[in-house]
């Protein structure tokens, strides 16, 4: 279950009659368990569109629903990785975990099984008792994408996760996305600037004109990567020397570099 | 830190020996004016062990301390919720705000008169004007600790389906806590500038009521007495504040340090 549904979506901020318009007509499905990215130029409305989805903003026409049923209010089956990470500083790791799963009222001994779970997966073990400030970005992230995941989400939302981190952590955690989608797949929308990333990481990529912010095309990434078998490869770097990946990603960088041009000088 | 510790020593024992200096051995000063240390010290022992305006001194102290810590914990009990019921929800600062308006530019002390009309000489008026001076800046800080929590810290929470009650107590309230203790040792220091100046105006016991008398007596010595006790209390009383505020936010001290 997870399936995401933008239906003649607009997005209007302040008066209706002489507001901004951050997105117009934005029409996409996101089947459940796939991996669709969205990159387009900045302010031109991504972050907007997964605040929808969160239920932290509403459309001002058209209809964001998830699995049939329009979306209310926030909730912990649409999990969100905010881009600053947003942990509670005054709570330890294993609190900032475990706080969604108390709310959903899971018994102490299945909270300490399933956080001792997720802790190994992300290689956070031995931070349990630390709190976020004694942690690098790399490691709070991995803390926010467990938060997350502990609850076992519908849909996982997350915007720029990693445009906080340097470019190593940044690999790193691709790689370490790629293999938690893999072991535990869940419908993900995920926003980034970076084209490689988008690339590396989803099965479809939704490339957004400048604000106000239409979906100009969508690449399909899953078919492309089953047929040149970019699984089997272990390290990003080798995924990203492939021809076929390099192929898909000019065409993304061209048709985003249209945009830009497209601006008008400020 | 062992240093600076050390200069602090060497500085108040520099400012006694003038003091001394000025007073006893050059006598500068006459003593009707500003007392000499052996004045002090006679007038210490005096309201220690005969008593004096009423009481001795612990019992001037226990009074005092009493009505400070009561009319605090009065402020701080109803201030905080209500900083926090404001900070969060819109309704209640409109509702509230304008009230505030009006009230804040009248300065506590001027309350005194009609505390004392209502409810005399006792405890009950020290305590409403303590409640008034401190209330303030209780209410304030803890307003502007919840508008200071950032909107993805919110959003987080909102996202993990925290009921109500855990909201406030998991994430709003630890959220203000930095602004919350601000609030704290401001409405401690009101609390004792208030009460000083209650108990000078109209009391039977207290620290204000040593102060009120000796002026009236012309007795140097005293007045300096009781106002060096409280110097002492307000200090140790905010210690004592300070100790709590390290222990609760043991994360945000640490968390200041990591940024630098
Ligand atoms: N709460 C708001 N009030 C008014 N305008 C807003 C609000 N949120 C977003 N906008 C406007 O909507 C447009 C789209 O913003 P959005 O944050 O979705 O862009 P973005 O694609 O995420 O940009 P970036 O790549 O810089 O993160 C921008 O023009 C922005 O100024
Ligand atoms: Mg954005």
């Amino acid at each position: 279950m997870g399936r995401i549904s933008f239906d003649d979506v607009g997005r209007v901020f302040g008066p209706s009659n002489k507001g901004v318009v951050a997105l117009q007509d934005i029409n996409l499905g996101v089947e459940d368990r796939e991996f669709v990215a969205i990159v387009g130029p900045s302010g031109c409305g991504k972050t907007t569109c997964l605040r929808l989805v969160a239920g932290f903003d509403f459309p001002s026409s058209g209809t964001v629903s998830v699995d049939g049923k329009t979306v209310r209010s926030p909730g912990p089956e649409r999990a969100v990785v905010f881009q600053q990470f947003a942990l509670f500083p005054w709570k330890t790791v294993y609190d900032n975990i475990e706080i969604g799963l108390r709310n959903q009222g899971v018994a102490r001994e299945q909270r300490r099984e399933r956080i001792g779970a997720i802790l190994d997966l992300m290689g956070l073990q031995s931070y349990a008792e630390s709190f976020p400030h004694q942690l690098s970005g790399g490691m709070q992230q991995r803390v926010a994408i467990a938060r997350a995941y502990v609850l076992d989400p519908d849909v996982l939302l997350m915007d720029e996760p990693f445009g906080a981190l340097d470019a190593q952590t940044r690999v790193v955690m691709q790689e370490e996305l790629v293999r938690l989608a893999r072991k535990n797949p869940r419908t993900v929308l995920f926003i980034t600037h970076a084209v490689e990333e988008a690339v590396y990481l989803a099965d479809r990529v939704a490339i957004m004109t400048r604000a106000p912010g239409r979906i100009k095309e969508i690449m399909d990434v899953a078919s492309v990567r089953k047929a040149e078998n970019w699984d089997s490869y272990e390290r990003i770097e080798e995924v990203m020397d492939l021809e076929s990946f390099v192929h898909m990603r000019t065409h993304i960088w061209r048709s985003l570099r249209e945009e830009k041009a497209a601006q008008p000088a400020e | 830190m062992r240093q600076r510790t050390l200069i602090g020593v060497v500085t108040i024992a520099a400012l006694i020996a003038l003091w001394f200096l000025a007073t006893t051995v050059l006598e500068l000063v006459s003593p009707g004016r500003f007392p000499s240390p052996p004045d002090t010290i006679a007038a210490l022992w005096h309201v220690m062990l005969g008593g004096y305006g009423g009481g001795t001194l612990i019992e001037h102290v226990y009074f005092s301390l009493r009505l400070v810590a009561l009319g605090f914990i009065v402020a701080i009990v109803t201030g905080v919720p209500l900083g926090l019921l404001m900070g969060w929800s819109r309704r209640a600062e409109a509702l509230i705000n304008p009230i505030f308006l009006i009230i804040r530019p009248i300065p506590p002390l001027a309350w005194i008169p009609l505390a004392i009309l209502w409810l005399g000489l006792g405890d009950g008026a020290k305590i409403l004007v303590i409640w008034f001076a401190a209330f303030v800046p209780s209410v304030i800080n803890s307003y502007a600790g919840v508008r200071n929590i950032d909107r993805p810290t919110l959003e987080a929470a909102a996202m993990l389906g925290m009921p109500r009650f855990r909201f406030v107590t998991e994430v709003l309230l630890p959220g203000a806590s930095p602004m919350i203790f601000t609030g704290l040792r401001l409405s401690l220091q009101a609390s004792w500038t208030t009460l000083v100046a209650a108990e000078l105006v109209g009391a039977f016991y207290g620290l204000g009521r040593v102060l009120n008398v000796a002026q009236q007596d012309l007795y140097p010595g005293m007045i300096l007495v009781g106002m060096i006790a409280v110097a002492i209390l307000g200090w140790g009383t905010t210690r004592l504040l300070g100790l709590v505020e390290t222990r609760a936010l043991a994360w945000n001290q640490a968390a200041l340090a990591a940024k630098g």
